[in-house]
């Protein structure tokens, strides 16, 4: 999928963050599980400031690009109207090694229960087969009909 | 109370990532207080008007760095340390804060384990309570 299209979901999905963590779905199992990646270049608009000379990719914004391939699937259960969903819960997060510019960042993600309108996620972010973060999240997730907006 | 330039002789963080404006209550190695305003036309605000619950994380965080930071300076001025983000466990987000508010990040140690700090994080504003859990963190000294 390319990026103009990942863009426009992510528009349809109205998510609250600024930055688009994703570069590209390599698969997906609608209603289970997805897997996206993203390059991690010294370019990123926040990496100045984290650190200064010192390029680290900030872990908040790995457990960012978790909850963004969560939305993807998301996403694909509703076929209609806006999906706006927000972070509910981290039941658990381990930063297990830094990712730094050059690396690539596979996100594996699982829809692990559902239950309107909460919505459990398990996610992992790999660089080069190890991992370097894993979540338990939940999101909750409203609909808002097209049309209409706030 | 630490004013901004004093927090950013503690932390290495920098704009756009330097998530914490003042420390109101400091106990170095035990708790802080800090405070983030969320203003204008700051760069999470694109499109909408609301903090992301992830960044409200990395604020928490940056106050647990400056407790054990402000710590290791007091011990020694000239210390090289390393404080990294750990992890997160059972951590609820009650609503997001939005642009105008004031933000109060109430870090305090739990506990701690060779170089693995667990704090108690808790997020209001006003007296209101948005957000709240454990947060670790991971601190040592470099040697030289």
């Amino acid at each position: 999928m390319d990026r103009k299209k990942l863009e426009e979901i992510f528009h349809r999905l109205s998510h609250p963050f600024p930055a688009l963590l994703i570069d590209r779905i390599l698969e997906t199992e609608p209603g289970k599980r997805i897997r996206t990646i993203k390059g991690v270049t010294a370019n990123e608009f926040f990496l100045p400031g984290h650190f200064p000379g010192e390029p680290i990719m900030p872990g908040v914004m790995t457990l960012e690009g978790m909850i963004q391939s969560a939305l993807l699937l998301l996403d694909e259960l509703y076929s209609r109207g806006k999906v706006t969903a927000v972070l509910e819960k981290v039941g658990r997060l381990k930063f297990k090694k830094p990712v730094v510019p050059g690396d690539r960042v596979e996100f594996q993600v699982q829809l692990l229960s559902r239950n309107d309108p909460l919505y459990q996620f398990k996610g992992k972010a790999l660089v080069e087969e190890t991992a370097a973060a894993e979540s338990d999240f939940t999101l909750k997730a409203s609909i808002r009909e097209v049309g209409f907006e706030l | 109370m630490m004013e901004n330039r004093e927090i950013q002789k503690v932390l290495p963080h920098r704009y756009p990532f330097l998530l914490v404006d003042r420390v109101i209550e400091i106990d170095p190695g035990k708790k802080a207080v800090g405070l983030k305003n969320l203003s204008g036309e700051e760069w999470f605000f694109q499109g909408h008007s609301f903090y992301p619950p992830s960044l409200l994380l990395e604020s928490l965080a940056q106050v647990g760095g400056v407790v054990l930071g402000a710590k290791a300076r007091e011990e020694d001025p000239n210390a090289t340390v390393q404080g990294l983000f750990a992890g997160v466990s059972d951590f609820t987000f009650q609503r997001c804060p939005v642009r105008g508010e004031q933000i109060r990040l109430k870090m305090e140690v739990l506990q701690s384990l060779a170089s693995i700090y667990k704090f108690s994080a808790e997020a209001f504003v006003g007296d209101e309570k948005i957000a709240g859990g454990q947060i670790l963190l991971s601190f040592t000294r470099l040697a030289i």
